[in-house]
C-alpha cells in the first residue's frame, strides 16, 4: 500500500488508512485542474481541464468501469476553465493513470484508501486537502447523473487554489561543482522553457558565507541559454536570479535549517509549499542534512522531497546502512535517488523503441540476440581530481549504477504500465535474476602515462590527489548474465574506462547469425562478423542505427553491411535537454520512473559487492594501458571467452 | 584467385557468384583457362568462380557441388513441369540439345579453344534496341563484363550498312557517369564489333546468311549465340523458328531473350509457350522482366535472407499488409497503339508487380540457384487467390489543365481509339492462401499520368499488441505502426519507419525513419536493369528470368478478371492527368482496412 503523506497544521503525519467517509483533495495547476473526490461508497473523480475530453483522451491502466460526462462552464475566472469532465467509477480503482489530452499528462495512483496525484511534464504540481471533508456539498454547479444529484465543489475555490502553490528548491552544497555546472543551469533551463511553476524559489545552502548577490553572481557566470532559443535570455536570467537566494549554515545543524525554514516560509508567503532538497554534497553528510532538513525545514502543507546523487554507499552493507538512515527521516516516496544516465534522451527512448514498435520486441530475447554491449568511455583521466574517484573506482562510479541501470531497462520484461512503480518493479526483477559477478568475468585496468606527438599525458598515479600505489581501476570490463527465460546464456558485456581514445556511451545489440544463411558464401569464414547489430548511441551525437546486410549496387553480388540510420542532430535540430533538467522536473512532478528505488539499489549492490570485496582483498593489480589508448587488451580476451567481439573497436563501428 | 578449379560445368553450379573476376581481368580468364586446359568454356560461363570462393573457404562452409555428379545432372535439371513439356515435345532438333550437354561434349574436345559470344539483336532498328539494349551492351563491354571476343549483330528488315548501324548505335551510347575515361576509345572498339544484317523475320534463307556471317566472325572459336527478340509478339515465333533452324550455334549454346508481352491471357500465353517450345527448350528461353533486374528488387532477397532481423517478421503474424506501387508521371504521349491493346494490368501488374510479390512472399528457397528460386516463386503464384472484379479498381486518365498547360486525356492520344476503355490505372487486392500469408492483403497499384514517378514496396506492420504508449498515438493505432519501405525507383532507398520519442522533456512520440539512402551511401551509379539481365543471359543465370510455369501461374491469376473486364465493358473511373489517381483506390484499400502508404501526409 502506498502511504500518502498528508501534512496538516504544520505537523507531519502519515495516514495509513482513510478515516471518515469522504476524503476530498483538490489538486490544481495553473492550467489544469484535477479534483479527486474519493468517497468510500463510490469513487468519483472530477477533472477540470482546458478543452473538453473524450474517451480517447483517457487511458486507464486497469479496467475500471466509468462514465464520462462533460459540462462546459464559462467562468469569469482568470484560470479560464473551459470544460469539466467527470469520471465516475462504479468500482473502486486500486490504481489508474489518466492522460488528459496529448499535451498534458496526469497520473493518478494509489491504494484503495489513499491517493497520490501526480502530473508529468506540466507545471508544478500542487496538492492540498480541502477543509470540508465531511462530504457535504460545497456550493456550486450540480447536475444529474444516473438520476442522482451530484455535487461539484465551488468553482472559485479552485481558482484560489490555483494561484497558491509554490515550490522551493534548495540546493544543499550550492558552492560545489555539480551545483554550479549542472543544477543551477538545469533549473534555469526549466525556468526558461516554462516548466517551473509560476511561483518558485531557489535556495542555495552551504557552509561558506555568501550573500544572495554573491550566489547570484556565481550562478550567472555559469548559466547558459540553450542554443535554439536565445531571445530574452538576459531578461529571463534576470528574473530567474531574482528568485535565487542563499543561506549559509552547517550541514549538521538543525538550528541552521530552522533558519532556512523561516526564510523559505517568508518567500512562500502563505502559499501551499512544496519543497525539494537537492543534496549535492559528499555522502558522509547525507544523513546529517536529511535529518536537519526533514525535521526542521519540511513543508508544513505540501510535499518535501530529497534528491540524492551517487555514491550510494561503497557496497551492499554501506548502501543499506545509508538507506536505513535515510528512512529514519524519510519515507521511500520522498527519496529521489538520481542516476543522471537515466535522464539521457536515448535511454528514455530505449523503452519507446522497444515497446512502441512492433519490429523490435519479437527480436528481444535469447532467440535472436547473441550479446549486448554497454560501453562507456571517457577520453580524459582524473586530471588532478582523483581524490573522490580513487576511493570508489570505475566499477562503483560507472558500472554498478549507470551501466547496470541501462541494462535493467534494456532487459526488463514489459511492464504493466509506464508508471514509475511498474517500471521499477520490472527492473528489480531483472537485477535479481542476474548472476553475481565473479572475478573471472572481470578485467580491470588503470591508465599509465603516454607520450604522443611530443605531448605527454599523465598516468593515473601521477595525479597528485591519488596515492602512488593506488590499485583503483580506471577501466573495467565485465560480462554479466541474466538467468531468466528471456536472457539465459546471453552475455551482457559492460565496459567503462577513463583516458581512452574516445568519449562515448552506447548500447550495442549484436544479433545472431541468420540460420541457414543463403548468402553464407558472401560472408567469409566468420558468419558472426556479418550479423545485424542495433546501436543506440547515447552520447555524443545521439543516434540509432541498425546494421543490415545488403547488396552493393552493381552487376556483381557483393554484400555489404550498411546502416539504417537515424541521426538525431539531422532529424531533430533542437538541442536535446540535459539529463539534469529532465530529472529535476520529474522530481518536482513526483514522477519516479527514472529514480532508483531502495530495493533496486540493494539488488544492484548484491551483484557487484562480492567482486568489489575480492578485488580489494586480493589486491588485484589492474592491467596498465596507455593514456588515450583503446584500453587493456584483456577486455578482448574476456569478450572472446564468451564468443563476443567488441562492436566499438571493430573497423566499421 | 584460384581460377583453376578444374571442373565447372557451365550452369550447373549455384548461381550466386560474384562477377568481380570475370572478363574484366585480363590476367584471369583466358590465360588461366588455357592453363587449366579442360575448360575453355569456363570463359563463357563464369560460374566457376562460384566454386572458387567456396574452395578458398576450405570448402567447409558450403557443401561444394560434386562436379562430376553435376555434370550428369545438369542436362536434366529441370522442374517437374519442364520435364513434362520436354517429354511432350519428344524429339527436338539435335542442334538444340541442352546447353549443358553441349558444353560437356565440346568442352574437353575444344580444350584450349577460345569461346566467343555473338549477340544478335533482332529488331535492331526499334526503340528498345536503340535506347536500352545497345547502351546496356556497351556498358557491359566498358566495364569488362563481356567476353574477350564477342560480336554484336543487328538484324532487321530495313536496309542498312554496318556503318549506318554503327552511326545509329553511337548516337545513343552513353558512358556511365562514374567512369568517363577512355570512353571514346572504348566506344570505337565496341562499334568495331557491331555489324548489321538485313533480312525478313520469317525467312530462313536470310537467317542462313546471318549464320554465315556469324561464323565468319566467330572463326574457329566455340560459338555461343544470344538472340534478343526486340520485335512485336506476333513475329516471335517466326524469328524463333528461323534462328533455331538456321542460325543456332553448332558447338556452343543458343539462347533467346524474349520481352513481354507474353500473350494477352492464359490461352494466348500458353500458345506462345507451346510455339516457342517447338523450336527451343525451356532453358534456352529467357523471358525478361526488366523489373527483376532493378537493384532493389535484387536486394529484396538479400535483405530477407541475409539479415536476422527481418525474417522473423515476414509473415501474417507481424505484417498487416504489403503494397506494391508503380506510378508514372506521363501518359502514352502519342504511342498508345501497343498499350491500348494491353492496358495497365497486362503491361505492369501481371508481370512486374506480380513478380515482385512472388519474390517478396516466397518461402526460403533451398539455395540461390535459379531453379530453386523459381520453384518457390511458382509455389507462391499458385497459392494465390484468383483475382476477382470486386477486388480491382480501374481508371483512365482524362485531360487536365494546370497552370495554363493542357495535359491530354488518354483518348486524346491519336493512336488510341476514341472510345477506348483500356485502363491506364489499376489497383488490386491479392491474397496468398498459404500458411504464411493467409489474410494479408497484397495491394497493387499501377498507373500512368499520375502525380509522381515511383516504384516502391511498402510493408505495413501490425500495431504493437498491448502498446504501453497507446495514449501517445491518438485514436488510430494502425496509423502509427512500423513500415518498411523499399523504394525501387527513383532515388533508391530502404527505410524503416519507427516510433521514437521526440527529444525533450515531454513524452511525445514521433515517427522517424531508419534510413538507407542509396545515393548517399553508394556513390557509384546503379547499373541499368538491362545490363544485369543481358549479362545473366550470357552467363546462363536464369534466376531473374521467368520460367514457363511461372508465366502460366501468373496468367491464371489475372485471366478471368481480364476477360470479365472486357466482356462486361467495364468503364474505367476517370482521373485527371497528373492527379493521384481515381479515389476508388482508397475505397478498395479501405475494404481491407488498409491505407495507401504513398498517399499519406508523410511518406
Amino acid at each position: 500500500m502506498i502511504r500518502q503523506r498528508i501534512p496538516t497544521n504544520g505537523r507531519d503525519h502519515f495516514i495509513t488508512s482513510a478515516s471518515g467517509c469522504h476524503t476530498r483533495y483538490i489538486t490544481s495547476g495553473p492550467r489544469n485542474g484535477l479534483i479527486a473526490n474519493r468517497s468510500l461508497d463510490r469513487s468519483t473523480i472530477f477533472a477540470f481541464c482546458f478543452g473538453s475530453l473524450d474517451k480517447e483522451d483517457i487511458l486507464f491502466t486497469q479496467n475500471s468501469f466509468f462514465t464520462l460526462c462533460s459540462l462546459s462552464l464559462s467562468l469569469s475566472n482568470p484560470t479560464q476553465i473551459l470544460a469539466m469532465t467527470i469520471l465516475r467509477f462504479y468500482q473502486r480503482p486500486s490504481s489508474l493513470s489518466i492522460a488528459f489530452s496529448s499535451r498534458h499528462e496526469w497520473s493518478f495512483s494509489g491504494s484503495s484508501e489513499l491517493v497520490t496525484l501526480t502530473t508529468r511534464r506540466n507545471q508544478c504540481w500542487r496538492f492540498s486537502p480541502l477543509k470540508s471533508s465531511n462530504g457535504s456539498p460545497l456550493a456550486g454547479a450540480s447536475w444529474k447523473d444516473d438520476g442522482k444529484e451530484m455535487s461539484v465543489p465551488k468553482v472559485p475555490d479552485i481558482g484560489s487554489q490555483l494561484a497558491e502553490n509554490t515550490v522551493s528548491i534548495t540546493v544543499v552544497g550550492a558552492s560545489g561543482d555539480l551545483a554550479k555546472k549542472k543544477i543551477f543551469p538545469a533549473l534555469f533551463a526549466l525556468y526558461y522553457e516554462d516548466y517551473l511553476p509560476q511561483h518558485f524559489t531557489v535556495f542555495g545552502y552551504a557552509r561558506s558565507k555568501l550573500t544572495d548577490e554573491e550566489l547570484r553572481h556565481t550562478i550567472s557566470t555559469t548559466l547558459t541559454c540553450r542554443v535554439d532559443k536565445r531571445e530574452n535570455c538576459s531578461d529571463k536570467m534576470e528574473q530567474f536570479l531574482r528568485r535565487c537566494f542563499y543561506h549559509s549554515g552547517q550541514y549538521d545543524s538543525e538550528v541552521d535549517f530552522c533558519e532556512l525554514d523561516n526564510k523559505l516560509k517568508e518567500k512562500e508567503d502563505g502559499k501551499l509549499a512544496n519543497r525539494l532538497f537537492y543534496l549535492s554534497i559528499p555522502p558522509n553528510i547525507f544523513v546529517d542534512v536529511v535529518r536537519g532538513a526533514s525535521r526542521s525545514a519540511s513543508s508544513p502543507n505540501g510535499w518535501t522531497r530529497f534528491i540524492v546523487e551517487k555514491p550510494f554507499g561503497r557496497d551492499s552493507e554501506s548502501s543499506s546502512e545509508l538507506t536505513r538512515c535515510l528512512k529514519m527521516y524519510l519515507i521511500e516516496e520522498q527519496i529521489f535517488r538520481i542516476d543522471h544516465y537515466l535522464g539521457k534522451e536515448l535511454v528514455e527512448n530505449l523503452s519507446v523503441l522497444r515497446f512502441a514498435n512492433l519490429v523490435f520486441e519479437p527480436l528481444w530475447s535469447r532467440n535472436y540476440i547473441r550479446n549486448v554491449q554497454l560501453i562507456f568511455s571517457e577520453d580524459f583521466g582524473t586530471e588532478g581530481r582523483g581524490g573522490y574517484f580513487d576511493h570508489y573506482g570505475i566499477i562503483r562510479d560507472i558500472m554498478q549504477n549507470h551501466l547496470l541501470q541501462i541494462l535493467a531497462l534494456f532487459a526488463m520484461e514489459t511492464p504493466v504500465g509506464l508508471d514509475g512503480e511498474d517500471i521499477r518493479n520490472e527492473k528489480v526483477k531483472v537485477l535479481r535474476s542476474m548472476r553475481v559477478l565473479k572475478l573471472d568475468d572481470v578485467v580491470v585496468g588503470q591508465y599509465k602515462g603516454h607520450t604522443k606527438g611530443g605531448k605527454s599525458f599523465p598516468a593515473y598515479t601521477d595525479d597528485p590527489t591519488v596515492p602512488k600505489g593506488s590499485l583503483t581501476p580506471t577501466f573495467a570490463a565485465a560480462s554479466l548474465f541474466i538467468d531468466n527465460a528471456r536472457w539465459d546464456g546471453v552475455p551482457f558485456l559492460m565496459k567503462a574506462g577513463k583516458a581512452l581514445h574516445r568519449r562515448g556511451a552506447e548500447i550495442r545489440v549484436q544479433f545472431r547469425h541468420v540460420p541457414g544463411n543463403l548468402y553464407k558464401r558472401k560472408f567469409g569464414t566468420d558468419l558472426d562478423k556479418a550479423t545485424n547489430e542495433l546501436v543506440i548511441r547515447v552520447q555524443p551525437n545521439e543516434a540509432i542505427y541498425l546494421k543490415i546486410n545488403n547488396k552493393v549496387p552493381g552487376l556483381s553480388m557483393r554484400l555489404d553491411s550498411s546502416n539504417l540510420n537515424l541521426l538525431y542532430s539531422e532529424r531533430y535540430p533542437r538541442e536535446i535537454p540535459d539529463a539534469y533538467e529532465r530529472l529535476l522536473l520529474d522530481a518536482i512532478e513526483g514522477e519516479r520512473r527514472l529514480f532508483i528505488r531502495s530495493d533496486e539499489l540493494d539488488a544492484a549492490w548484491a551483484i557487484f559487492s562480492p567482486l568489489l570485496r575480492e578485488l580489494e582483498e586480493k589486491k588485484v593489480v589492474p592491467e596498465l594501458y596507455p593514456y588515450g589508448s583503446r584500453g587493456p587488451v584483456g577486455a578482448h580476451y574476456l569478450a572472446a571467452k564468451y564468443n563476443v567481439r567488441w562492436g566499438d573497436l571493430s573497423d566499421s563501428s | 584467385m584460384a581460377v583453376s578449379f578444374p571442373k565447372c560445368p557451365s550452369s550447373s553450379l549455384p548461381p550466386l557468384q560474384t562477377r568481380n573476376r570475370a572478363w574484366s581481368s585480363p590476367l584471369s580468364a583466358p590465360h588461366q583457362v588455357g592453363d587449366s586446359s579442360k575448360w575453355a568454356l569456363l570463359e563463357a560461363t563464369k560460374r566457376c568462380h562460384l566454386s572458387v570462393s567456396s574452395a578458398t573457404n576450405g570448402g567447409s562452409a558450403v557443401a561444394p557441388v560434386e562436379p562430376s555428379k553435376k555434370v550428369q545432372d545438369s542436362g536434366t535439371k529441370t522442374t517437374p513441369t519442364d520435364h513434362s513439356t520436354k517429354v511432350e515435345n519428344g524429339i527436338r532438333p539435335t542442334v538444340f540439345s541442352s546447353n549443358e550437354f553441349q558444353d560437356l561434349k565440346t568442352g574437353p574436345d575444344n580444350s584450349g579453344r577460345e569461346s566467343t559470344v555473338s549477340i544478335t539483336v533482332v529488331g535492331a532498328s526499334g526503340d528498345l534496341a536503340k535506347k536500352k539494349i545497345f547502351p546496356a551492351l556497351f556498358a557491359l563491354y566498358y566495364e569488362g563484363f563481356l567476353p574477350k571476343h564477342f560480336t554484336i549483330f543487328g538484324y532487321a528488315r530495313s536496309k542498312m550498312t554496318d556503318a549506318e548501324l554503327r552511326e545509329m548505335v553511337s548516337r545513343t551510347l552513353n558512358c556511365r557517369i562514374d567512369q568517363r575515361e577512355n570512353c571514346d576509345a572504348k566506344m570505337e572498339e565496341f562499334l568495331k564489333r557491331c555489324f548489321y544484317h538485313s533480312g525478313q523475320y520469317d525467312s530462313e534463307a536470310h537467317f542462313v546468311e546471318l549464320d554465315k556471317k556469324l561464323k565468319q566472325h566467330e572463326g574457329s572459336r566455340i560459338s555461343n549465340r544470344l538472340y534478343y527478340l526486340s520485335i512485336p509478339p506476333n513475329i516471335f515465333l517466326d524469328v524463333v523458328k528461323c534462328t533455331s533452324l538456321a542460325a543456332s550455334s553448332e558447338n556452343g549454346w543458343t539462347r533467346v531473350i524474349v520481352e513481354k508481352p507474353f500473350g494477352r491471357d492464359a490461352e494466348s500465353s500458353a500458345a506462345l509457350t507451346r510455339g516457342l517450345k517447338q523450336y527451343l527448350h525451356e532453358d534456352q528461353i529467357f523471358r525478361i522482366d526488366h523489373y527483376l533486374g532493378k537493384e532493389l528488387v535484387e536486394n529484396l532477397s538479400v535483405l530477407r535472407f541475409s539479415n536476422l532481423v527481418f525474417e522473423p517478421l515476414w509473415s501474417r503474424q507481424y505484417i498487416r499488409n504489403v503494397q506494391i506501387i508503380f506510378s508514372e508521371d506521363f501518359g502514352t504521349e502519342g504511342r498508345g497503339g501497343y498499350f491500348d491493346s494491353y492496358g495497365i494490368i497486362r503491361d505492369i501488374m501481371q508481370n512486374h508487380l506480380l513478380q515482385i510479390v512472388a519474390l517478396f512472399a516466397m518461402e526460403t528457397p533451398t539455395s540461390l540457384e535459379a531453379e530453386d528460386i523459381r520453384n518457390e516463386k511458382v509455389k507462391v503464384l499458385r497459392s494465390m487467390k484468383t483475382l476477382e472484379i470486386d477486388d480491382v479498381v480501374i481508371g483512365q486518365y482524362k485531360s487536365h489543365t494546370r497552370g495554363g498547360v493542357v495535359y491530354p486525356g488518354y483518348t486524346d492520344d491519336k493512336t488510341v481509339p476514341n472510345d477506348s476503355l483500356t485502363p491506364t490505372f489499376a489497383a488490386a487486392a491479392l491474397f496468398i492462401n498459404n500458411a504464411r500469408w493467409d489474410g494479408v492483403p497484397f495491394l497493387m497499384k499501377a498507373g500512368k499520368a499520375l502525380h509522381t514517378k515511383r516504384a516502391e514496396i511498402r510493408v505495413q506492420f501490425r500495431h504493437v499488441p498491448g502498446n504501453l504508449y497507446k495514449k501517445c498515438f491518438g485514436t488510430d493505432l494502425d496509423r502509427a505502426t512500423n513500415e518498411l519501405v523499399i523504394r525501387v525507383q527513383p532515388d533508391e532507398a530502404i527505410y524503416l519507419k519507427i516510433n521514437n520519442k521526440i527529444p525533450g522533456l515531454g513524452m511525445r512520440l514521433d515517427r522517424s525513419n531508419l534510413n538507407l539512402h542509396y545515393a548517399a551511401r553508394y556513390s557509384k551509379e546503379i547499373p541499368c536493369a538491362y545490363e544485369r539481365l543481358l549479362l545473366d543471359a550470357i552467363e546462363g543465370e536464369r534466376r531473374l528470368f521467368i520460367r514457363s510455369d511461372e508465366l502460366d501461374a501468373a496468367w491464371a491469376l489475372f485471366t478471368p478478371l481480364l476477360k470479365e473486364l472486357e466482356e462486361k465493358h467495364i468503364a474505367p473511373e476517370l482521373y485527371p492527368y497528373g492527379s493521384r489517381g481515381p479515389v476508388g483506390a482508397h475505397y478498395l484499400a479501405a475494404k481491407y482496412n488498409v491505407r495507401w502508404g504513398d498517399l499519406g501526409a508523410e511518406h
